[in-house]
């Protein structure tokens, strides 16, 4: 447990640079962002009351107030989210081939440490995680920050307030900030099964090389079809006979059962097939 | 220390040797404390059980001696410090003469040019 | 004791060992000499369980390697096993961390007598250094059995002579060795046995000073007899 606890220090710590930078990324282009949007949305007022004589009501009706979700909307809000998760997405691959690739050899002493070498493997999805989970806090951290800006720099007869706990009902955010404690260990959960099926993957490519390659592709690829199958059965079947919270419970199982059958098969890989 | 060894004699052989000149010529005294057996591998450069193999050897012959644990040293019996010096001046004039031989030279023109080589060379 | 039994490994069609045997002991140094390449990287990956074989077993007093025995076997290859953007001293923290079998005294004692700088980044190093390091981080570790591939190749001479002299001192003592070269020259004298390798097979396996005395052979004229033929 302890040389678990430190691996997954290690992971954090190697990623660390990139990580930082793309928490200031999202910080400042998106504060950025608040302050060029609202400034838009003002000037767009200003013009309209003072140049086609509209009054601030009329103006309002027919742009309607400024809402915290016009930003978030926009590519100032979305894009450093999205390059957050294209970054965490490859480094998801990455967090095994550059331990390999070019004149690196570190995993030979990975594959050496004198612990099981399913530990490598479960610190390096717990890193991932935890990332995620460290840009979600930040942004939770920085949204009432931005929705303060938004008021200061917007009057209140322009704006249509929101709170946080609104806010993050809004589309995706509702996914990556869950509602309640079992949504977080259900969507979490699902992304550590993803994580871990995606490394699975990489393990078999990296155990059989070329072979591997589609042997990972198809692992992914009936993952895929046995989380999915309780939907395609509802989409294909004429009858389908399980209630919602049927099929709820069955998906949950299903979740349960692939994580650990993708987590055995990761041991078995590297601790009988993986080649240096 | 630096010698230089053979590829084909036993190296175990070649540091027994080696320890006979150094006795011989009296580089090593009689009593004097020897490098461990570490040690020596470890200047010489050579295989740490070899240097073991030797030592063996030498204790066995009576060149060094070992008291309690304390570092080996040089043997004090003079008698063997001696025949060691006979033994490789005998080994020298073996090889020598069997070479000499092989020429077909009479001993006493041999005798003669072995005196004016060895003045010729102390003078130098 | 290792034991290493009736090993076979393919890569792809090609059969790289095949039945490959021998036996190294604890306190002596067993080298491993193959003209060409092939096959003694494998040798040395698949005692440490780094690639799957194709046959035959290793063992390692009696049993098979698992991750306990990292701290009684350990490997170090012909390239450096560290983060490149670590120091020196960061990578012996990274070991201090991970095995209890790490002797910090005697790293301390190594850094000293290869004269490295604890502040330097393995990236900055030369390559006769950073072979040293990687030396280094293995012969700090206690255990009982040290595999080197090829820990000469590449580096000017006076880092070989270094590292030679680190062979038959005390930081090496009573451990047993197993290196792989294909440059026989330098530590002819170092070594108490030689497994000849050729074609994934032990051509022959012999005690370097055994025949030296038996056979007024050297290592070298063995090779020359066996490959030859």
């Amino acid at each position: 447990m302890n040389r678990f606890l430190k691996l997954v220090n290690f992971e954090l710590n190697r990623f660390m640079n990139i990580y930082l930078v793309l928490i200031a990324l999202t910080v400042i282009v998106q504060a950025a962002g608040v302050i060029v949007t609202a400034n838009a949305y003002m000037d767009k007022a200003n013009q309209a009351i003072n140049e086609e004589m509209l009054s601030a009501a009329q103006f309002i009706e027919q742009y309607g107030a400024m809402s915290f979700l016009d930003f978030a909307r926009g590519l100032w809000f979305t894009g450093p989210i999205a390059v957050c998760a294209a970054a965490l997405l490859f480094y998801i691959f990455m967090i095994w081939y550059r331990d390999w690739l070019g004149k690196n050899t570190f995993i030979y002493r990975l594959l050496m440490l004198p612990t099981a070498r399913l530990n490598v493997y479960l610190a390096k999805a717990t890193s991932i995680v935890l990332m995620v989970l460290g840009l979600v806090s930040v942004q939770l951290i920085i949204l009432p920050l931005e929705n303060s800006v938004l008021k200061w720099m917007v009057p209140a007869d322009f704006r249509t307030d929101m709170t946080v706990g609104q806010i993050v009902k809004w589309d995706y955010l509702s996914i990556l900030v869950p509602q309640s404690f079992t949504e977080f260990i259900l969507y979490y959960g699902a992304g550590f099964m993803a994580v871990s099926v995606l490394f699975t993957a990489i393990l078999f490519e990296r155990s059989f090389k070329w072979k591997g390659i589609f042997l990972g592709i198809g692992y992914a690829a009936i993952s895929a079809i046995i989380m999915l199958s309780p939907l395609l059965a509802t989409a294909f079947m004429d009858h389908y006979y399980l209630y919602p919270l049927e099929t709820f419970g069955l998906e949950v199982g299903l979740g349960l059962i692939l994580t650990a059958l993708t987590l055995w098969m990761g041991h078995y890989l590297l601790t009988k097939k993986i080649t240096v | 220390m630096n010698v230089m060894f053979n590829k084909r004699d036993p190296v175990y052989v070649q540091v027994i040797r080696y320890f006979k000149e150094q006795i011989a010529t009296g580089m090593f005294e009689s009593g004097q404390e020897i490098p461990s057996r570490r040690e020596l591998a470890n200047r010489l450069k050579i295989n740490p059980n070899t240097a073991q193999r030797a030592y063996k050897e030498m204790e066995e012959a009576g060149l060094i001696y070992t008291e309690r644990n304390l570092p080996s040293k040089i043997t004090k019996d003079e008698a063997i410090l001696k025949s060691v010096r006979q033994e490789l001046i005998m080994e020298a004039v073996d090889d020598f003469v069997s070479s000499i031989r092989s020429i077909n030279v009479p001993v006493d023109e041999v005798l003669d040019l072995v005196k004016e080589t060895f003045e010729n060379e102390d003078d130098k | 004791m290792i034991e290493v039994n009736d090993i076979k490994k393919k890569f792809g069609r090609k059969q790289v060992l095949n039945g490959v045997s021998f036996t190294a002991e604890k306190g002596k140094i067993t080298c491993i000499i193959g003209i060409n390449g092939v096959g003694k990287t494998t040798i040395m990956n698949a005692i440490m369980n780094l690639t799957p074989l194709n046959g035959g077993q290793i063992l390692m007093n009696g049993e098979s390697i698992g991750k306990q025995s990292y701290e009684q076997i350990t490997f170090i290859p012909d390239a450096i096993i560290m983060q490149p953007n670590m120091t020196i001293a960061e990578s012996m923290q990274f070991m201090t961390d991970f095995y209890d079998s790490w002797n910090q005294e005697r790293a301390t004692e190594l850094l000293d007598f290869f004269k490295l700088q604890e502040s330097e980044k393995i990236n900055n190093l030369s390559k006769g250094n950073r072979a040293k390091v990687n030396l280094l981080l293995g012969l700090a570790l206690d255990v009982d059995y040290l595999l080197m591939d090829e820990p000469f190749s590449g580096i000017d001479i006076f880092s070989r002579e270094q590292i030679a002299e680190v062979f038959t001192s005390h930081l090496v003592e009573d451990r047993g060795v197993i290196i792989t070269t294909h440059e026989i020259n330098d530590i002819e004298h170092l070594i108490d046995k030689a497994v000849l390798l050729d074609e994934g097979k032990v051509l022959t396996e012999f005690n370097s000073e055994e025949v030296r005395e038996t056979e007024g052979k050297s290592v070298v004229d063995v090779m020359r007899e066996v490959y030859q033929q």
